[in-house]
């Protein structure tokens, strides 16, 4: 009874005239961050954090939400026409979508896409309805020991499913450490690597950080790898009088690719570091490897462009419950939705959901509708978001940049940061360059200060001892599930270069 | 290009690492974990993860060379940083059609109309969002112009 009337109350909440433009607003603008190869839902959500300054703090998170999650709808569109997938989490359904395409069924695959996405997404919210509120009973046993484990679990989950070397990872997450470490140390107020200057007292903001390693880094490798000259190749061609909807048969036949899609991507999503990409990487492996008629695959299957497509709109719902109830993002995405939450002094953790019912509801309420504004969205304006693909970079650029640039200013008005977020631009750049993880670095950023201050606590409880982290029953789990998930992450990386091979 | 990348880590990692051993302390007063703990142990593991990959990058002996691309590249990161540096000299808007107006002119050659309308309109879009409607702070600049 408790369940529905909080979720009457966040209902009242989403579509008060004000929060339903944001949402609409928000949905509408990560179809276009989705769209745009190589500018991903993190940059997006670091750029227009500083515009939504202005705004009450409900309406805002309800947007930058929508930004992130229909940013994973967007994001196969390009897959489809184009064979180039706008975000990483769309890579899977490039597999089979452009096949579709270029055999004359570009039309029934988008509004495949689009119907798995919706299911996906609407399976997650309805799992946060169902699970947050226990999820957060439970995590309020937790206390440093389980805390620590968690973003160390959160972490290295990241650095094992993401592509390039581990040793590369793990220098990217120590670098956001390292960063998160500078200014007063708040338990014996000493400063900390910030030279006499002022500024850095406060500690290193996570802002420019993120706008200029997503934002500028972006921009300038997509430069370096001559985006601006070649764009984004040709568009396949599709009418939407003949043939667009689907045929009956690609509903039944990838009925049950939708219910296993969405249901691996929200338990993957739901695991801190695990993420979108990975889940949809997961069940096309898993769709490929049930199906009757494996040899289809990578020719054009339905069923591997649906189970992708479920799984990673679930796994960016599911990705919402570590961050609601424990306050851990999972992802960069998730880690700027974070930084978002406390700058209008929102405490996202077990209390949440008691304390800010109304905001916490209301923000799970938006994404039922949200999805309800992304299925019509992706079915009805599909060609609008198609001429999106050929703005082309030599005009974005520079935009984007004067964007980024104003954004990081406006924040607090400081020209040192302004220039922190230039510098992390060139950093975000080689680092993407030579294979580290700006993701990585970020989330260690976000997540140094709690992942310090509760080591420092559990070893003060402890006396020094280590074995604190495995005599409490809830921190050996938390133990054993880190061990699994980069036993699964080495073996999904296998598998990986098995399924691109 | 990697393990110059990496040599450069590595200087700064052990800069830090350096700070955190000689200026923080790993007790505090009360005989608690002190300021100094948490970053010796990452400044540690960064120096030694940096110094092996650094070995392996060197022992590998792999040089690829740059993409024909660099130039613009590079054009791009310098055009952003001398917009940076006049935000303070010729305040927001003035510096933001300046930088659109140079960067299109570098990038987006021959379409003289349509890179002065992007140069005048975005600058002056952002700064109407940010500064009137947002009422957030955009550079003044030292040039006397009443906005």
């Amino acid at each position: 009874m408790d369940l529905f009337a909080n979720l009457l109350l966040g209902f009242s909440v989403a579509v008060s005239p004000v929060n339903l433009a944001y949402l609409l607003i928000g949905v509408t603008v990560g179809m276009v961050v989705g769209i745009i190869p190589g500018f991903g839902p993190a940059a997006a959500l670091a750029v227009l954090l500083p515009i939504t300054f202005g705004m009450e703090p409900t309406g805002a998170v309800i947007m930058l939400a929508a930004i992130y999650y229909g940013a994973q709808y967007g994001g196969t569109i390009t897959s489809i026409l184009l064979n180039t997938p706008g975000e990483s989490s769309s890579v899977a359904s490039t597999f089979d979508g452009y096949p579709l395409a270029q055999q004359g069924r570009a039309g029934p695959a988008l509004v495949m896409q689009a119907v798995a996405s919706f299911v996906g997404g609407t399976f997650g919210v309805v799992l946060i309805t169902l699970l947050a509120p226990p999820f957060s009973q439970l995590a309020r046993n937790f206390g440093p020991p389980e805390f620590f484990l968690l973003v160390v679990m959160g972490l290295s989950t990241l650095i094992v499913m993401i592509e390039g070397h581990w040793r590369l990872g793990v220098i990217s997450a120590l670098i956001g450490f390292a960063l998160g470490t500078v200014g007063v140390d708040l338990e014996t107020g000493q400063s900390r690597f910030t030279f006499g200057s002022a500024e850095l007292i406060g500690g290193v903001d996570f802002i420019p950080i993120a706008i200029g390693l997503f934002g500028l880094g972006e921009f300038y490798y997509a430069f370096y790898t001559g985006m601006h000259v070649t764009g984004t190749g040709g568009i396949v061609q599709y009418r939407r009088e003949k043939r667009f909807w689907p045929e009956w048969r690609d509903y039944a036949e990838t009925r049950g690719a939708l219910a296993r899609g969405s249901l691996l991507g929200f338990v993957v999503g739901v695991l801190p570091g695990a993420g979108a990409t990975v889940a949809s990487l997961m069940s096309y492996s898993v769709e490929k490897s049930v199906s009757d008629t494996p040899e289809k695959f990578g020719k054009g299957a339905m069923a591997g462009l649906v189970g992708p497509e479920s799984a990673n709109n679930a796994a960016s719902s599911g990705a919402m419950v570590p961050l609601l109830t424990l306050g851990i993002p999972g992802s960069a995405s998730t880690a700027v939705l974070l930084a978002a939450f406390t700058l209008w002094g929102l405490t996202p953790g077990p209390l949440l959901m008691a304390e800010k019912p109304a905001f916490a509801w209301g923000l799970i309420a938006s994404m039922y509708l949200g999805n309800v504004a992304l299925l019509a969205l992706n079915v009805f304006a599909i060609p609008l978001f198609v001429q999106l693909v050929k703005l082309p970079y030599r005009i974005l650029a520079p935009s984007v940049i004067v964007i980024c640039t104003i954004g990081t200013y406006s924040v607090n008005g400081s020209i040192i940061e302004t220039w922190m977020m230039f510098g992390a631009g060139l950093v975000g750049f080689f680092m993407k360059l030579h294979g580290f993880s700006p993701a990585a670095l970020v989330l260690a950023l976000v997540l140094g200060p709690l992942a310090e201050q509760s080591l420092r606590q559990s070893l003060t409880i402890s006396q020094g001892s280590l074995a604190i982290f495995v005599d409490r029953p809830v921190s050996l789990g938390i133990l054993c599930l880190t061990a699994a998930l980069i036993a699964a992450g080495v073996y999904a990386r296998r598998s990986r270069r098995r399924t691109s091979a | 290009m990697r393990a110059g990348f990496l040599a450069g880590l590595l200087l700064l990692a052990g800069g830090y690492t350096w700070f955190a051993f000689a200026e923080l302390a790993w007790l505090s007063s009360a005989g608690r974990l002190g300021p100094g703990y948490f970053p010796r142990l990452i400044g540690a593991a960064l120096v030694a993860l940096c110094a092996w990959s650094l070995a392996d990058e060197l022992r590998r002996g792999t040089r690829e060379p740059p993409s024909e691309f660099w130039r613009a590249t590079a054009a791009l990161a310098l055009l952003s940083a001398l917009f940076v540096a006049a935000l303070d000299v010729l305040g927001g808007l003035v510096s933001m059609i300046a930088y659109m107006a140079a960067a299109l002119a570098l990038l987006n050659r021959r379409r003289r109309w349509q890179n002065a309308l992007l140069a005048v309109v975005l600058p002056l879009a952002m700064f109407l969002l940010f500064r009137v409607w947002l009422n957030a702070a955009v550079p003044r600049g030292l040039l006397p112009l009443p906005f």
